[in-house]
């Protein structure tokens, strides 16, 4: 067991450092930082929300946006590159199986978002602090009711977040596992994040009486087998106190995550042994 | 057999983590309010989709409502009503679209109709009247539903008592909107005058005055200048309902 934890271990190394030198990565980090920075000065567009939701809309909507894009295709192409590249013939020449190739895969991925989410996430609890700050001064000379934010609760979004981008990259993993091109993988795992984030609609819809099993069977298979990626959208709640998250609705949001995590590298796992290389 | 057997692994897995997905949902869903809302389904195709994908919302509420604006000038209401229904469902918590979306619809949209129907000398008094009525209720829709999602709901209050007042005519429902507002702990001065006001204009002049006496007794009295336009009008209402000097309210140190 050590062995193979070894092996993962140093295919996630090779990976992470892989991805981190892309130029793409690059491209997407600066353009998020730049997403973040950028909020404090287009404050003025803005109609009536309150001014820390909006900086907080946008660091949101940053990791939302651009760690999905880099979840799906970077994962899609460090997958593909190591088939296209004939490495992965080189490397299950090796005492390394399949499985831990997958697996040390998304282990590398991951950590790279892990790296993008989290500079995001800091990056805009500076923000949101030092705007914060100001706005204190501020109403403590009108007198009014000053906008916080939480600390932690933002610490909680990112982990969310975090865990979501590490879905989205083991649904990815388990396409390219069965796709022949980096095009499908990508179009398809694009689709499905989608899909995932509007699963909730059929997760809705299960939860209301129906007079037609095929109906009711339709939306339980559809729940089964795509994520719900909606449900790790609570950073309104979490950062802003928008609403309130009963107490261990994170953990439950945490667990699920994790088993739809292990759920689809073990799909991709099964998938990628009958895979011709 | 074998080979069948490695394909239960991931389905166990796929039902575990559905079934804990439920749970989660369910505990989680009353958070997420700006999702699943009916309003969004006819904006979904003009750029809306992202924000209910996930993050940015405010900014596209923003720029929805810029949009619904452009729309406000040109005097469409099908698109505009559309497009201020979709910002206040992309971003429930902010009182603002909900708000200017209730004074657009109460208070301009009739007219729009009117003129969309050949105008004021054509259109019959009685239609017109409906018309006023029917878009002041909507509004009035509006900003209830607006009540149960924005932080601030005072604004909403009193918008809904002056759609009440002047565009439906229904005192006692503008009254009670006007007391709520009043009586909220961030009430503005003005909203207790106002509901006394219509109270005695509506011919309850007795429980008019009882109301504001308590009123500015319990909250205006202490506080800045003892608000004398309030306790000028609780004299003149003291004169009209000739009320015993022993009764009335007793002479402050400062009133002229």
């Amino acid at each position: 067991m050590n062995a193979s934890f070894r092996r993962i271990d140093w295919i996630a190394r090779i990976t992470f450092l892989e991805a981190v030198r892309q130029r793409f990565f690059a491209f997407l980090l600066v353009l998020g930082v730049a997403m973040v920075l950028s909020s404090v000065s287009f404050r003025v567009f803005d109609f009536g929300h309150g001014e820390l939701k909006f900086i907080a809309d946008f660091g949101f909507g940053g990791m939302f946006f651009f760690g999905s894009v880099l979840a799906v295709v970077m994962t899609a192409q460090l997958f593909f590159s190591e088939i296209d590249n004939k490495t992965a013939l080189t490397l299950l020449a090796k005492p390394l199986s399949r499985w831990e190739f997958l697996f040390g895969k998304f282990a590398g991925a991951w950590a790279m978002l892990g790296v993008f989410v989290f500079v995001l996430a800091g990056l805009l609890g500076l923000v949101l602090w030092s705007r914060e700050t100001e706005l204190l001064a501020l109403a403590e000379q009108t007198g009014r009711i000053p906008a916080t934010f939480s600390l932690s609760g933002l610490a909680w979004y990112a982990l969310l977040q975090w865990l979501r981008l590490g879905v989205v990259i083991a649904v990815v993993l388990s396409i390219s596992a069965l796709a022949r091109t980096f095009l499908f993988a990508v179009v398809v795992g694009s689709l499905a994040v989608v899909a995932g984030q509007l699963q909730w609609i059929a997760q809705d819809a299960v939860l209301k009486p129906t007079d037609s099993p095929l109906y009711e069977a339709f939306l339980w298979l559809t729940t089964r087998l795509l994520p719900n990626l909606q449900q790790f959208n609570l950073g309104d709640a979490l950062v802003l106190g928008s609403a309130g998250v009963p107490a261990g609705a994170t953990g439950e949001v945490v667990l699920s995550g994790l088993l739809y995590v292990a759920a689809y590298l073990a799909l991709g796992a099964v998938v990628f042994r009958r895979r011709e290389i | 057999m074998r080979r069948h057997l490695r394909w239960i692994a991931p389905a166990v897995l796929l039902l575990a983590a559905g079934t804990c997905a439920e749970i989660s949902w369910r505990a989680v869903r009353p958070a997420i309010p700006e999702i699943g809302r009916k309003e969004l389904e006819p904006t979904l195709g003009q750029g809306v989709l992202l924000g209910v994908l996930g993050g940015l919302r405010t900014v596209i509420a923003d720029l929805t409502w810029i949009r619904s604006y452009v729309l406000w000038e040109r005097k469409d209401r099908p698109g505009c009503e559309t497009l201020m229904r979709a910002a206040c469902a992309l971003d429930p918590h902010s009182r603002y679209f909900w708000e200017n979306s209730a004074y657009a619809i109460g208070f301009d949209m009739a007219h729009w109709d009117i003129r969309r129907r050949g105008g004021y000398d054509k259109v019959p008094a009685e239609t017109q009247r409906r018309l006023f009525h029917a878009y002041a209720r909507k509004g009035i829709a509006l900003l209830e539903d607006g009540m149960g999602h924005a932080k601030v709901t005072t604004p909403l209050l009193l918008t809904a008592a002056q759609l009440a007042e002047l565009k439906l005519q229904d005192h006692p429902l503008a009254i009670a909107y006007y007391r709520r507002a009043a009586e909220a702990p961030d009430g503005p001065w003005f909203a207790a005058r106002i509901c006394a006001q219509v109270m005695w204009e509506a011919g309850r002049q007795e429980e008019a005055y009882r109301w504001f006496r308590d009123y500015w007794t319990e909250r205006m009295r202490g506080r800045e200048d003892g608000f004398p336009d309030d306790l000028q009008r609780l004299r003149t209402m003291e004169e009209a309902l000739r009320i015993t000097p022993g009764r009335r309210i007793e002479r402050q140190a400062w009133e002229r």
